[in-house]
């Protein structure tokens, strides 16, 4: 209680007039602040973000090194600068947001005009001479035909009505969403930690992150490893039947197609082989129980306990046998294998396996194969490729004499997981932000202020409306107030609604 | 012939001829380009009046096209930068139609639209590959098809917008000078004409932000980060933040006239850096890029 009485009695109003306060509270410093972000957002994409020093200076721009140094360049969004700024930017939206709260909120129940009025129509109503009762058609017409609500005005002699969400609630609405959105982004910055596991079928690992989050980095924590296990129950890929197009790359060749000297086609090869998809079927296992399981696919995680899953990549390992050698080669798919006897360096490609998808809608079993190539350096340092072909399990290939056998493969899933305890603030801040945003901009809202007056002993109606949105329609108002005006013919008897 | 081969056969006739409609599409969007040129230098009205009614043939085959390369793909027309070339080039040209109702005789900013229209419908036939492919598993993803159609569709209102101020500015100090231009704009016209450069920025604005957070949304369950610094991302957060100073400029009474038009200009600059010129400073500078597949 003392802190509410503490927090009423502090001069609020000094702190309002202060002329640091204003200045933050001003649509012109935001407009600054995201001036200036935009300066650091062009720079994070004309340095290449997370390359080490190294790596980027052996780009052939690696000019600047000092300057790129010194300014953190290469990592420009943790720098001291941008994050300043960013927290600015939120401090700013924070004081516009509740500064125009208060303001609507003042203004919820009554309205006042913030300029002189000034009416922009004038309808004269002499088919009513009664000042009083066209006062009250004039509003029945509003209400019941125009649908626009009545709002307590702070002026006397004039009435305010109004149809429509109203604009500033909304406009206040999605920036307070995104006010939201920023703290989503400081949770992300603070909480998150993301790793990668490798997962062999029937194996259950356990889960042991490298990674650790800012906070806990900051307060001196060591990773923890997670109470639960995971096993990949089975790996599945699968593969889309993708014809060539044999189109040319030149541009005259393409404009000859354009003007029909020419036609593209299709061609079935037999690498025309697409990934469809990479399935892994998951278990979470917690002490000896199955507690979740579930197969997760490229765009369909697996979440537990606010760790999520994603299937990110795969891995291939297979057994080469060189002749009748009862000693067979490892590697992995895409990496270099030397094998004695075999002048060169072998490479295989990804194996495919799984399910073929073709293209006449049939599926078919893929046997496993791969692409085989040999990599040979001459005196001079220079390489060369030779294409070696397809190589089947169980089946051959001959390099010169020699028999190289694909004998055995298998798979790992590789799924990247991640902790950010942000993305739930920022999925509905978002959804918010972006309701509130659209039904402001592409919604109607309108505001009428009129009062009636009498000229010449005849009532006129002075009119204003404000209009905002892009679906409100000043004009079609207008006419429609005109119509509903004119066919307001009959003096008007109180007792039967307009 | 094998079911494939006659599948195959008749999916290489409708390509041959989707591709002869495209460039058709491109030459009548490159007449009405010179139409509106003619415009430009002659003052007079008619060749504009013929633009635009081109214009609408233009589209309405163009309308046609998306229709078959739907039909061809079995899915929405707007996954490769192949496809979403036209459909940017489409929508630019409709939105333009659209607002061109609005005023009598006033042809200008055509100039700009079908320029963009025919450059972006070229850039798709010259350099990119217009077979229908499979999506390959990351870009199989419910938000795909809204992220780019809405992406685009917000890159083609703001390019109305953007042409609407650059005439307004061009225009404006011999209007004011009282001077007879002859391009439909006068002392009562102007600022209304002008007006719609601002609602068609507003209008694009939510679908950019839509853009952006479906964006997030679908790398999220895609990559596992919602944001990655990409710089095909940080040139679109770029984009929103220019027209959200542009939108904000507006209520600022200092601001509102010069500098807004300016930051409009500046908004479309950038959202071209989004859409086309982010891969050529990404191979240029030789920063990787999760987005290159749709490069
Ligand atoms: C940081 C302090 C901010 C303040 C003080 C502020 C204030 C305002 C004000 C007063 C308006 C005019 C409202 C109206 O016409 O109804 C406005 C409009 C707008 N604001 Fe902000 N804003 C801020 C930040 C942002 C940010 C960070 C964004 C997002 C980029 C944003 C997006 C917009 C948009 C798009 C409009 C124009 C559409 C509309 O009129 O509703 N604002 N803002």
């Amino acid at each position: 209680m003392t802190i509410l009485k503490k927090i009423k009695s502090f001069n609020w109003h000094g702190i309002r007039e202060n002329k640091l306060y204003k200045r933050f509270a001003s649509l012109k410093t935001s407009c600054v602040f995201l001036g200036i972000l935009v300066g650091f957002y062009i720079l994070g994409t004309i340095f290449p973000q997370g390359a080490s020093f190294d790596e980027y200076a052996t780009l052939s721009l690696g000019r600047w090194m000092s300057f790129v140094i010194f300014f953190d360049l290469l990592n420009i969004f943790n720098t001291p600068g941008f994050l300043i700024i960013a927290f600015l930017l939120f401090i700013n939206l924070t004081i516009c947001a509740i500064e125009r709260f208060f303001m609507l909120w003042s203004q919820r129940k009554t309205v006042s005009e913030d300029l002189q009025f000034t009416p922009a129509f004038t309808f004269p109503l002499d088919i009513n001479p009664h000042l009083e009762s066209a006062e009250e058609s004039v509003q029945e017409i509003f209400k019941k035909e125009l649908r626009f609500k009545e709002k307590t005005c702070a002026d006397p002699g004039l009435n305010i009505m109004e149809k429509g969400w109203s604009y500033r609630w909304l406009t206040w609405i999605y920036h307070a969403a995104i006010f939201l959105c920023f703290f989503g982004f400081f949770l992300t910055y603070l909480f998150s930690y993301e790793d990668e596991i490798t997962l062999y079928p029937g194996e259950a690992a356990a889960i042991k992150p490298a990674a650790i989050s800012r906070w806990n980095k900051s307060r001196g924590s060591k990773p923890q490893g997670l109470d639960f296990k995971l096993m990949l129950d089975e790996f599945i890929t699968e593969y889309n039947q993708f014809p060539k197009l044999d189109y040319p790359a030149d541009k005259l060749s393409r404009l000859a197609v354009g003007m029909g000297w020419k036609d593209p086609k299709y061609i079935l090869k037999d690498e025309s082989y697409f990934p469809k998809d990479w399935k892994s079927r998951l278990k979470v296992i917690k002490g000896k129980q199955t507690v979740l399981e579930k197969t997760i696919e490229v765009n369909d995680p697996l979440s537990y306990q606010g760790i999520t899953f994603y299937q990110a990549a795969y891995k291939q390992n297979l057994k080469i046998q060189l002749d009748d050698n009862p000693i067979l080669f490892e590697t992995e798919t895409g990496k270099d294998l030397i094998i004695p006897g075999i002048d060169g360096m072998l490479k295989f490609g990804t194996i495919k396996t799984g399910t073929l998808f073709k293209k006449d809608g049939s599926t078919e079993k893929i046997k496993p194969w791969t692409e085989a190539t040999l990599i040979k350096k001459d005196g001079n340092g220079k390489t060369e490729t030779e294409k070696l072909g397809k190589l089947e399990q169980d089946g051959g290939l001959y390099i010169n004499d020699k028999r190289i056998s694909l004998r055995e493969f298998k798979e790992a899933s590789i799924l990247s997981y991640r902790y950010d305890p942000g993305v739930t603030l920022l999925w509905w801040s978002g959804i918010i932000a972006l309701l509130a945003m659209s039904l402001r901009i592409f919604g109607a809202w309108h505001r009428i202020i009129y009062r009636i007056e009498e000229k010449d002993g005849a009532p006129y109606l002075l009119l204003k409306i404000k209009s905002k949105g892009l679906m409100a329609d000043e004009e079609k108002l207008i006419k429609r107030v005109q119509r509903s005006l004119i066919n307001m013919t009959d003096p008007i008897n109180l007792d039967t609604p307009v | 012939m094998s079911n494939l081969e006659t599948i195959l056969s008749r999916d290489g006739y409708l390509l041959a001829i989707e591709i002869r409609l495209f460039w058709f599409v491109a030459l009548v969007y490159g007449i009405c380009l010179i139409l509106y040129l003619i415009h430009l230098i002659t003052k007079k009205a008619g060749p504009g009046r013929l633009g635009t009614n081109i214009l609408w043939l233009a589209v309405i085959t163009h309308a046609g096209l998306l229709i078959l390369r739907t039909f061809e793909g079995q899915r929405a027309p707007f996954q490769t930068l192949y496809e979403s070339l036209s459909w940017f080039a489409w929508s630019a040209s409709v939105t333009y139609l659209y607002v061109e109702k609005r005023w009598k005789d006033i042809f200008l900013p055509g100039i700009l639209v079908t320029a963009l229209s025919m450059g972006a419908c070229l850039y798709a036939l010259l350099a990119r590959s217009p077979a229908v492919e499979p999506l390959s598993p990351p870009l199989q993803s419910y938000w795909f098809e809204w992220h780019v159609a809405l992406a685009f569709l917000s890159y083609a209102v703001f390019v109305s917008s953007c042409s609407i101020e650059i005439v307004y500015l061009v225009i404006k100090p011999s209007v004011k000078k009282g001077l007879k231009l002859e391009y439909g704009l006068n002392t009562g016209n102007l600022e209304t004409f002008h007006r719609q450069s601002f609602r068609l920025a507003l209008f694009g604005f939510p679908l950019l932000t839509f853009g952006i957070f479906s964006g997030a949304a679908w790398a999220n369950d895609a990559w596992g980060r919602y944001w990655g610094w990409d710089p095909k991302e940080t040139w679109s957060l770029i984009t929103w933040t220019v027209f959200a100073i542009y939108l904000h400029s507006m209520s600022i009474p200092k601001w509102n006239r010069l500098p807004a038009s300016i930051f409009n200009i500046l908004g479309f600059i950038c959202m071209l850096m989004t859409f086309i010129g982010v891969n050529w400073l990404a191979r240029l500078l030789g920063i990787p890029s999760l987005h290159l597949y749709a490069m």
